[in-house]
């Protein structure tokens, strides 16, 4: 149990990683990325790569995962510089798709839907399962702690106030002669940089990356994530993670108490209550679980 | 039905014990815990149902004759997805939190690749259906068994039916996975050696709600025989508009794909003549006969594997005399056993083991005998003819 | 040339068979100005509808249809009054991402009732004219057939009703038209209802030609929303005109791209149009 446990803090810590890398590009600068399971597949695969086929030390893979993911990042901000919300949206759904169908196709550099096995994890060999898990749990937690300190403060700076000027009227933040594109630009790339980075870590941890792990469904569960737990909050991220993960596993469990209905309706209404259990944390709780405290609240809290 | 005397069990059991690895903990009355992980949603999600009630069936039906070393065998279910990334954490549950001795079913092969070192790890035995050659090749060190010929094996016999046949230019179309293009290479160089012009192959997105623009591609290049390398949904599609397209040349599939059910929901006219090629026992095999009763429909291959998968982990079980991966590990090859009495269910086998006797497990999907890589050694295959909107079973070879 | 033909004529068939889901969802879009993503496991639902009352009841194909136009408008508008109405007030962001989550739900009611099984209507396929080296499907035109009377209907109706006329007068400017006293609820409920049914009845034209099973209308969601957005959000003759776009863009992709790339491309074609038009070929102006 406790080693089972500590995978699904693991994997609660991949979701919050990436839900505050989503919350750089939404939550702050406003920009909805739909696309953000790519850059994290961006990420997976650089690292994957890097170790298994040209044995690089771990931890140059994950530095060049989050760079891959800041380029691939910087560049789609670029391309998609003229795009705003709803089409923002789909855009970034389609390059997320693109990606999945590379690794899949591209056979001679990605393994095609085979996927790359065999990827090292840090002192996989030496522990135990459970130490393993212990470790990493341990890594991906404390990686998620600097993550949202630093993007905590970031938020407070000069630079993420304009970022949210941005997001509140980008025709505002241009007027007051803000360079708004080369702002969404740095912003973008920042948080496909973390997301890059959370990849490399799933590299590692799972030792096997596939073109089918990367389906939109993280991008979905990360998304309600975020804004279950509150967007433009760092700790609503982090919450939402924990939250998702603990729903879509502790209905895993629905099996040992439900006998009498068969697995696929065990499986389905698994699914809808997951599905039920987000739309009444949205109705309870619009803004999520925490939600940001703008200026304007501040003063009026005064 | 007589009941096998638990304390005898029980006391071989603990016999064999201090031999073991891992040990049964004393505890008799304990249940054995079997996981399954199949596909119950996504793209896999026709076949997991079915295989699920297989397994459940083939359990009960050993619990109800006094289950294995006097134990009762507890199944649980968990539902992959067919997402890799889902299916770790479902493994996690069974493998940390329900301490399965084996986990049976898995189907995606992304999902078999991404499970399979927690299961190595964790010394539990995985017992899968997926295609792909990579899958034996991992460094398990034993802990994967597969009962799906690989395919290597299966696209070498087609093409030897093929060649057969009397077709003389072969083109294929495949759906996008792991072993698309392994498949179609090894069907070309067994076709050529016979003497049919393979023609080339298209890799298409199953996703897809039509194939037209393909299909004209193929039809381009004027094949007399098409090698269907699919899916359910998406060979549904296939055949409709190969129909529409007028083309009258033959076709070949995999059982999996153009399933008993398939047949039913499609219009007679469109899958007539299709043949399809599936793992198969011998003729009047009686754990075939067994599956089909159980799902009250002629089986598809994977429900036809998972029944020898759950028997083989009862055999190895008792043949080991304990539970726990690593009994399952070193015995599975044992039930096996060439000199032994043939058997072809759990029930008769553990029966036989009891007295202390070998035995020669041969499933409902065929011979149960392993190469030390995990793949079945050898295996037969049935061809069915689709006639009139049914399978009429051409010959088993 | 006859390839190049075969290719927009196999085009245009998928671009008519895209057009009815993408009607319904930007319908949607221009009255309550949210993309509604619940519109995938409506068109399932729709198929299924149409499934039952075609196979299970043996009505004919026309009927099956309006089966499936209603099945998915009352479950729409069902749905939408339990799980998102309450959400209108949070804004388009929250209620699409709650869309998404209504959708997972919608797809496994599905599944816990009718399991997992592929099925197919009870209908004949034909074999196809050949006309000047060309393959035209009697079934395929006869499907894009039905897609035009359903996008005739639904102009009809917004042009000549008082309903119709109310719908676009919400969808134009929403303060004005309440000024005027059209009630919004009603309104709102109409439009779910409208859009909903095309998603249903897009997803039953998209079953004939493939099979119904859970994952039915989300197997084409992708291309259906990029149409959408092509086209113009909210706007109805865009949402054809990007349907067409991205049916024959895949279609055309094949003569230079493997196969397996086909989504890849109609994406590719988003940005493109995007990237001059950022509203879409048609803007936003409803109809």
């Amino acid at each position: 149990m406790a080693s089972y446990l500590l995978a699904m803090a693991v994997f609660a810590g991949f979701y919050a990683l990436m839900a505050l890398g989503l919350n750089v590009i939404w939550g702050l600068a406003g920009m909805i990325n739909l696309g953000l399971v790519g850059f994290f597949a961006i990420g997976a695969y650089t690292a994957a790569l890097l170790s298994v086929k040209l044995h690089v030390p771990m931890l140059v893979g994950w530095g060049a995962a989050a760079i891959a993911g800041s380029v691939a990042g910087a560049l789609l901000a670029v391309v998609t510089a003229r795009l705003k919300g709803d089409y923002l949206a789909i855009v970034t759904l389609g390059f997320s798709e693109i990606v999945r169908l590379t690794a899949s196709n591209e056979i001679w550099l990605t393994g095609g839907t085979d996927g790359i096995s065999a990827i090292p994890g840090p002192f996989r060999g030496a522990l135990s399962p459970l130490g393993f898990n212990l470790v990493f749990a341990g890594l991906i937690w404390g990686v998620v702690a600097v993550t949202a300190l630093a993007l905590g403060r970031l938020s407070a700076s000069p630079f993420g106030r304009v970022l949210r000027a941005i997001r509140e009227d980008e025709m505002v933040a241009a007027v007051a002669g803000k360079p708004v594109l080369a702002f969404k630009v740095r912003a973008f790339a920042l948080g496909a940089g973390v997301l890059g980075f959370a990849g490399a870590l799933y590299a590692h941890y799972n030792g096997y990356v596939a073109p089918d792990a990367f389906q939109p469904l993280i991008t979905i569960y990360v998304v309600l994530a975020l804004t279950a737990g509150g967007t433009g909050t760092m700790r609503g991220a982090m919450l939402g993670a924990v939250l998702v993960i603990a729903l879509t596993e502790g209905t895993r469990f629905l099996d040992d108490v439900l006998p009498g209905l068969a697995p696929v309706q065990i499986a389905a209404l698994r699914e809808a209550l997951i599905g039920t259990a987000l739309i009444v944390i949205l109705t309870w709780r619009p803004q999520g679980l925490v939600a940001e405290r703008t200026r304007v609240l501040q003063l009026e809290a005064l | 039905m007589t009941i096998i005397p638990t304390r005898r069990q029980a006391m071989l059991a603990a016999l064999a014990m201090p031999f073991l690895g891992r040990v049964a903990q004393g505890a008799a009355a304990e249940p054995i815990l079997i996981g399954t992980l199949t596909p119950q949603t996504g793209a896999g999600g026709s076949f997991g149902p079915g295989m699920v009630k297989v397994a459940k069936a083939v359990v009960d039906d050993i619990n109800a004759a006094g289950g294995v070393l006097g134990r009762k065998i507890e199944l649980v279910s968990a539902d992959d997805e067919t997402n890799p990334d889902a299916g770790v954490r479902a493994a996690r549950k069974l493998i940390d939190v329900n301490k399965v001795d084996a986990i049976a079913g898995t189907w995606a092969s992304a999902v078999t690749m991404a499970v399979a070192p927690l299961c190595w790890d964790n010394k539990v035995m995985l017992f899968t259906v997926s295609g792909a050659d990579s899958i034996t090749k991992l460094p398990h060190q034993g802990y994967i068994i597969r009962t799906q010929p690989n395919t290597y094996l299966q696209s070498g016999r087609i093409a030897k039916y093929i060649v057969g046949d009397k077709a003389t230019k072969v083109f294929g179309l495949s759906a996008q996975t792991p072993f698309a293009v392994d498949s179609y290479n090894r069907l070309a160089e067994v076709l050529k050696a016979g003497n049919v012009e393979p023609l080339g192959d298209i890799v298409y997105d199953a996703a897809k709600t039509s194939f037209r623009s393909e299909i004209d591609q193929a039809l381009k290049t004027k094949p007399d025989a098409l090698f269907l390398n699919s899916y359910t949904p998406d060979i549904t599609v296939l055949l409709r508009e190969l129909f529409r397209a007028g083309y009258e040349g033959k076709r070949y599939t995999f059982g999996y794909a153009a399933t008993p059910k398939l047949l039913e929901n499609v219009p007679a006219d469109v899958v007539e003549g299709l043949v399809s090629f599936a793992p198969s026992p011998d003729l009047g095999s009686p754990a075939y006969a067994r599956v089909k009763r159980i799902l009250g429909a002629e089986p598809d291959p994977y429900a036809a594997q998972i029944h020898d998968h759950i028997s083989l982990i009862a055999l190895s079980i008792a043949k080991a005399g304990a539970s726990g991966g690593v009994a399952i590990h070193d015995f599975v090859r044992a039930v096996g056993d060439a000199g032994g009495t043939k058997v072809t269910s759990a029930i008769d086998g553990l029966k036989l083991l009891a007295d202390g006797k070998a035995v020669n497990f041969e499933g409902a999907s065929g011979p149960c005998k392993f190469t030390p890589l995990g793949d079945i050694e050898d295996c037969k295959f049935r061809f069915d003819v689709a006639e009139k909107g049914k399978y009429r079973l051409l010959s088993i070879s | 040339m006859t390839d190049l033909l075969q290719l927009l004529i196999n085009g245009l068939l998928a671009g008519t068979l895209l057009a009815v889901p993408a009607i319904g969802f930007t319908t949607i879009y221009a009255v309550l100005r949210f993309p509604n993503f619940a519109v995938a496991s409506l068109a399932t639902i729709g198929a299924y509808g149409g499934y039952v009352a075609n196979v299970r009841f043996g009505l004919p194909l026309p009927a099956s249809l309006l089966a499936a136009f209603v099945t998915a408008g009352v479950a729409g508008v069902a749905s939408d009054e339990i799980a998102l109405r309450r959400l209108r007030l949070s804004g388009p962001l929250t209620l699409a991402i709650a869309s998404v989550a209504l959708t997972i739900v919608l797809e496994n009611c599905v599944r816990f009732g009718f399991g997992n099984d592929l099925r197919g209507y009870d209908l004949p396929v034909l074999r196809d004219w050949r006309v000047a080296g060309l393959r035209i499907g009697p079934q395929q035109v006869e499907n894009a057939g039905a897609a035009l009377v359903a996008m005739a209907a639904l102009f009809l109706f917004l042009a000549f009703t008082r309903t119709g006329k109310m719908m676009r007068a919400v969808a134009d400017n929403p303060m004005l038209a309440s000024l005027k006293g059209i009630d919004a609820v009603t309104v709102a409920r109409i439009a779910v209802f409208t859009g909903m049914g095309l998603a249903g009845y897009g997803g039953m034209l998209i079953g004939l030609d493939t099979s119904v099973d859970p994952l039915t209308g989300f197997r084409v969601m992708l291309s259906v929303f990029a149409a959408a957005v092509v086209g113009g959000l909210g706007s109805i003759p865009g949402a054809v005109a990007g349907a067409f776009v991205v049916g024959v863009g895949e279609e055309l992709s094949l003569l230079v791209l493997d196969p397996a790339y086909r989504t890849a491309v109609g994406f590719v074609a988003i940005l493109a149009v995007l990237s001059f038009r950022p509203r879409g070929l048609l803007g936003e102006r409803a109809f």
